[in-house]
């Protein structure tokens, strides 16, 4: 059953993509491609949940020879675990939720039918990422992703901010992909395959263990990191994120799918899959890269008012938060956290859709009355607030290219007109601030929380200390900015009154995928993950730590199993589990696991419960004003609002680097080697010419007066033999020949 | 047989061209498309009819003694290598008559008999057996090649013309005293010979003067120099911008298609089988010369793709992207393994779909504006989605994305390479980052941002213009796809080459 149910599930959307473009080929549009595509994606989704009962933990990969060259082999097939099953399941169902959302969003757009080819192509591209079972696969859907990501975030290529965006996004994540290539070349160089499981003959794990059985770590973490490379491009970790925020120029179910839920999480589920290769470098690299990328991201969050970047910058963060949890070796921790972010992610991004629905002139069956609306709306919205106003004091300089419809600055007092989004988006800020228990995100969250605290306690390692400060800094700050969302959008008077009373709920087939994915961020659909039997961390046999700890923390942190223990672990299992495996020193780590995670449930539920305080002083009350708060801390405030200086240095340092080095060689090329050329060619044929004279004066033989001849027109006589006589033509190449025949008798 | 057929029918269309009246345009074109339908067809048949277990030489013709005072004979026979480049020749025929279907406004008659006499030097050099008829197929493919840029080019086609003759010509001087090198050295007189297969068994002998590996090194120069023209490999490759600004639409596309691969072809069939002694010299990865080819292979791709970057002509900018992409080919064939020569010889092939399609697509839009000026256009995609697709899937594939076939060449060649050069691989992965810049900057510039007013009516590409784009695209999604196809064809003279050069190294060593 196995076999045709993958099938299925990759060929549906490819089919509906393909029926588009070779109607296109036909200059032909497919009359409703977006029933075509979403029904490709509901088949995909059927097949996704029967797949989730054929799944055991540990498949043997389904490989076919793809090359052979002598004794090289490559095979291309597909590693079907628990974990591949999930993420099919959260791809397809994501996806298939946003392709009902898009029904109502993109209605009315001149290239609706496109919208919907590209996104079938899409998640073509994702699942066979998903499923592949070797590296060389693994990239392939990645770099196809990352096409679809090009075309879907430059869909209003008309708009040079969304062409200039695509680019920037396909260019940067191309620059990590590079890296995770050179890794690549490493592994094969070593390994003599792509394939990652043991099948017909042994995969990269099993070679990679007995390599480093030998004790010789360095290589491979250099492989591990720079195929890390390729995560933090697609995954948006600093220092290659910005293109992220700037994807948000793609239509706003674009962002749900691609850059918030499934194609920027495929950087997190790629270094998860590398799990049993990262040695203790490239874990800490890994960890360092999340941890950083959590903070720096959460921080710009704070000062946006673009309600998509707010998003945007919180996906990186969380994001980071992920990677953090795997190099911390928190497994489980990781991929939990990306399958309930997708979820409530999706569902905060298609609620700003909704939102930007309500507001945009541009989708809405109104569309002439909304024309004129928006300039002037423009104007007014900074009168009227405060806030803006000093915003635009401090920040004149970057005036803001605010998309009005995107500005929480017009927002505020939506509650009552958008009901439904208010409700859904208010359940994924709760999950996504870690409010406890009754939330997916506050599991996961703590999760991971509970793993990086309980590696440090164990190891005693500074390291696992410091990230733990991160990922608890980043929590705090994740729930304020976060209801400062909530609370501007939703919340207070409407700061722009003919926006808002334009505002509307959205029609139902835009309501209805909120409605689902508001119920996917409650725990109770998420519960697979507390099933030990279902999901089983693969080992990390060469992880070198410190203290040379042989326990991984996801087997003593994972079992707080739901609905049987809130505060701690589920003692039975977790002592089973260690007490089997480990004896006394797994004892002792298992108590060590069990405070640590005790003490990151107390220290989650704080931050997020004083960040949603704060945001409720700030924001909605207004005890303390968050302009005053700008003033007085101006340069980190700066620093926020110009996001680290990232793009400035990239624009004015890497890019001009580049472009001004091509000039050089290009001018190099044009004056030096062609200008050597010129002159050779030039004395050549003075040259030429002085021996061609001589010997037209002394072999009168006709023959040779006419190979000269030739050779004459070489000289830029061209336009003698142009007349078009083909004798001529014809006596040149017979002449030509006879030349050389000529040389030869000479000889 | 047959395979003469192929080479000769080209031929004949060229006289029955001849015959034709001048006036009577339409009935020229539709002979010149038979005629070069036929040998596709054939090759066609070759190819699938090949048998792709041996590494041998297949479907024989000869040897006919043809000059016999120095024992030059008409021999030629194909491997899978062959094959597939006769299949890309073959294929490239037809669609450059079409592509000239309309935007060749004079002399139709002398331009489609040079393009049929051209088809048969091509055809003729990838069969040849004998070393100096295989000269002889080189050379004539370059004077039809001299007319049709120097006659039917742009406003500067006798300096592009001339330039290239003169390039070509001062690497076949080098190559043809190799040759004659190579014929003094086969035997004694009344022995020697050029036939290829006898040369390559006298040169691996190791008895035999051919087989001495000083004497080896300096025919490898003078083979490799008349390659490297053609290739082109830098410092040699001023030429080819020229060239390709000059000629007109289908020219170029035989140009990057067909033309480039020949030099290419010409060092893995003359240049490695022949004398591996001499290649290992350049290649066994000691010191600077023994890095010397890599080195030849990175600076053309990270020249050739810096170049490209800052071009603003779109077809100089595609010009200069074949140089970064015939970069791969030479860092893939140095690297000496079966990955990288499967690279290096995918590329090839690839490269020749792929660069095709782009000279057709900036012919199109050159028919269609008269000028290639990329900064001239902007927001062409909403004006001509259908080319812009296609145009899309081209770049694409010429950026190496993954799932088209020009990331299954480059790959291999950069991963081959890697294990012989691993330094020089890393640095040549710039050009990967640089060439995607490249492509997706005048994509930008073209097709995104608001339609350019002056464009507005801009017709869509047509019909015959699609029907010569998507054979070629095919190929490249086919390809991408199933690289395997193409790959047996070829591997067992892929492990045949590497069996050698790795004995070598292995004896330096």
């Amino acid at each position: 059953m196995v076999v045709p149910l993958i099938s299925i599930i990759l060929l549906a959307p490819l089919v509906a993509f393909a029926i588009f473009a070779l109607s296109g080929i036909a200059k032909r549009t497919f009359p409703r491609q977006d029933l075509l595509s979403t029904a490709a994606m509901l088949i995909a989704l059927i097949c996704s949940f029967i797949l989730l009962r054929d799944v055991v933990p540990e498949p043997e990969p389904l490989a076919v020879d793809w090359i052979s060259i002598g004794e090289i082999t490559i095979s291309m097939g597909f590693y079907l675990d628990s974990v591949t099953v999930i993420m099919l399941i959260v791809v397809t169902l994501v996806s298939s939720l946003v392709h009902i959302f898009s029904i109502g969003y993109m209605h009315g757009d001149p290239r609706y039918p496109r919208f919907f080819a590209y996104l079938s192509l899409f998640s073509f591209s994702m699942l066979f990422l998903v499923v592949s079972d070797n590296l060389l696969g693994i990239y392939i859907g990645w770099e196809l992703v990352g096409l679809c990501s090009y075309l879907l975030i430059g869909f209003w290529f008309e708009k040079n901010s969304a062409a200039n965006a695509c680019k920037k996004a396909f260019l940067t994540t191309r620059v990590g992909d590079i890296g995770m290539f050179i890794g690549m070349m490493m592994l094969f160089t070593k390994f003599k395959t792509f394939s990652l499981f043991d099948g017909a003959q042994d995969g990269i794990f099993t070679r990679a263990a007995a390599e480093l059985a030998t004790g010789d770590i360095v290589w491979l973490s250099i492989a591990g990191i720079l195929i890390f490379c390729g995560a933090i491009g697609k995954s948006a970790q600093v220092p290659l994120h910005t293109w992220l925020p700037d994807a948000m120029e793609g239509p706003t179910p674009v962002s749900a799918l691609i850059h918030a839920a499934t194609m920027v999480a495929a950087g997190v589920y790629l270094t998860a899959r590398m799990f049993p290769i990262l040695t203790f470098p490239s874990s800490l690299v890994i960890a360092y890269v999340g941890g950083i990328t959590a903070i720096v991201a959460a921080t710009i969050a704070i000062v946006r008012f673009d309600i998509k970047r707010v998003l945007a910058y919180s996906t990186v963060s969380q994001l980071g938060y992920m990677m953090l949890a795997i190099g911390a070796g928190s497994y489980v921790a990781g991929l939990f956290h990306l399958t309930t972010h997708a979820f409530f992610k999706a569902l905060l991004f298609l609620g700003s859709g909704s939102v930007i629905h309500a507001f945009h002139a541009m989708h809405s069956h109104s569309q002439h009355t909304h024309g004129h609306d928006e300039a002037h709306a423009d104007d007014e919205a900074h009168e009227h607030d405060d806030l803006s106003l000093v915003h635009e004091n401090l920040v004149h300089e970057h005036g803001s290219e605010i998309p009005p419809d995107q500005d929480m600055r017009n927002m505020g007092g939506l509650r009552q007109k958008m009901p439904i989004t208010f409700i859904t988006m208010l359940i994924a800020t709760l999950s996504i601030s870690g409010v406890p228990f009754i939330f997916s995100g506050f599991w996961s969250k703590d999760k991971i929380l509970a793993g990086v605290l309980g590696r440090a306690m164990e190891w005693n390692s500074i390291h696992h200390y410091i990230l733990f400060g991160l990922a608890l800094c980043a929590a705090f700050i994740t729930a304020f900015y976060m209801f400062r969302l909530i609370f501007m959008t939703f919340f207070g008077e409407p700061r722009n009154k003919e926006m808002h009373n334009m505002a509307h709920e959205s029609p139902w087939v835009m309501a209805a995928p909120l409605i689902i994915l508001a119920v996917l961020s409650f725990p109770v659909v998420n519960t697979i993950w507390f099933n030990k039997d279902y999901v089983i961390p693969p080992k990390q046999p060469h992880l070198h730590a410190p203290q040379h700890a042989s326990v991984s923390p996801d087997t003593k942190t994972g079992d707080a199993k739901f609905g049987f223990s809130f505060f701690g672990v589920s003692e039975a299992q977790a002592a089973d589990e260690v007490g089997g495996k480990n004896g006394e020193k797994a004892d002792a780590a298992y108590y060590i696991y069990k405070r640590a995670h005790n003490i990151a449930m107390a220290l989650s539920i704080f931050v997020a419960g004083l960040g949603i305080l704060l945001s409720w002083l700030f924001y909605h009350r207004r005890r303390f004003s968050a302009e005053s708060v700008a003033t007085t801390f101006r340069p980190v405030y700066n620093l926020f609002w110009h996001k680290y200086y990232f793009d400035e240095f990239y624009d004015g340092v890497l890019v001009a680097l580049t472009v001004w080095k091509s000039r050089l060689f290009a001018r190099f090329d044009l004056s030096v080697i062609d200008g050597i050329v010129n002159g050779v060619g030039f004395a050549t044929r003075r040259v030429f010419a002085a021996i061609i004279g001589y010997f037209d004066r002394r072999v009168v033989d006709g023959i040779v007066n006419r190979v000269a001849e030739v050779t004459w027109a070489a000289g830029g006589r061209i336009r003698r033999i142009q007349t078009g006589a083909i004798q001529t033509y014809l006596f040149v190449v017979i002449g030509g020949i006879v030349l050389i025949i000529l040389i030869f008798r000479a000889l | 047989m047959l395979l003469s057929l192929m080479i000769f029918v080209p031929l004949i269309g060229m006289i029955v061209v001849l015959l034709l009246p001048r006036e009577s345009e339409e009935m020229i074109k539709r002979v010149a498309l038979v005629f070069t339908l036929v040998p596709l067809i054939i090759a066609v048949y070759l190819f699938i009819d090949y048998d792709r277990t041996i590494a041998g030489k297949q479907f024989r013709h000869g040897p006919v003694p043809w000059i016999e005072a120095f024992n030059i004979q008409y021999f030629v026979g194909i491997d899978g290598l062959s094959v597939t480049l006769m299949l890309l020749t073959a294929l490239l025929g037809p669609i450059c008559v079409l592509a000239s279907w309309r935007n060749i406004d004079k002399g139709i008659k002398a331009y489609m008999a040079l393009f049929l006499l051209l088809e048969t030097g091509m055809l003729g050099f990838f069969a040849a057996l004998d070393l100096f008829l295989f000269f002889v197929f080189f050379e004539l493919t370059l004077l039809p090649m001299y007319f049709l840029i120097g006659v039917w080019g742009g406003p500067r086609r006798e300096y592009a013309a001339i330039k290239f003759f003169l390039y070509t010509l001062f690497g076949s001087v080098l190559m043809l005293v190799a040759l004659i090198a190579v014929y003094l050295k086969s035997g004694d007189p009344g022995a020697r010979t050029f036939e290829i297969p006898e040369l390559i068994r006298l040169a691996s002998d190791p008895g035999h003067a051919l087989a001495d590996s000083t004497f080896q090194m300096w025919v490898f120069i003078g083979f490799f120099i008349g390659f490297a023209v053609k290739v082109p490999i830098f410092p040699f490759h001023t030429w080819l911008p020229d060239a390709h600004v000059e000629a007109p639409t289908a020219i170029s596309v035989i140009l990057a298609g067909v033309l480039l691969k020949m030099g290419t072809y010409g060092l893995v069939r003359i240049n490695m089988d022949m004398f591996p002694e001499g290649m290992a010299v350049f290649a066994n990865g000691d010191g600077i010369v023994g890095n010397s080819l890599a080195i030849l292979g990175f600076v053309n791709i990270v020249y050739g793709s810096f170049c490209a970057l800052a071009q603003t002509d779109f077809k100089k900018l595609v010009a200069y992207s074949s140089i970064g992409h015939m970069g791969f080919v030479i860092l893939g064939l140095a690297a000496g393994n079966e990955l990288g020569i499967t690279g290096a010889i995918l590329q090839m092939f690839n490269h020749g779909v792929i660069s095709a399609m782009l000279f057709l697509l900036v012919g199109v839009l050159y028919d269609r504006a008269h000028h290639r000026e990329i900064n001239g256009f902007g927001g062409l995609g909403s004006r001509m989605p259908v080319y812009t697709g296609i145009t899309t899937l081209a770049f694409m594939a010429s950026l190496g994305l993954p799932g088209l076939s020009g990331f299954i060449g480059e790959a291999f060649s950069l991963i081959g390479a890697f294990e012989s050069f691993p330094m020089l691989t890393i640095l040549s992965t710039i050009g990967i980052v640089v060439g995607a810049a490249y492509f997706l900057w005048t994509l930008q510039r073209v097709f995104l941002g608001t339609l350019n007013p002056k464009y507005e009516e801009l017709p869509e590409i047509n019909g015959r213009e699609i029907l010569t784009l998507v054979p070629l695209g095919i190929l490249v999604i086919v390809l991408g796809i199933w690289p395997h196809f193409a790959i047996e064809m070829f591997s067992e003279s892929v492990v045949n080459l590497t069996t050698k050069m790795s004995g070598i190294l292995q004896a330096g060593l």
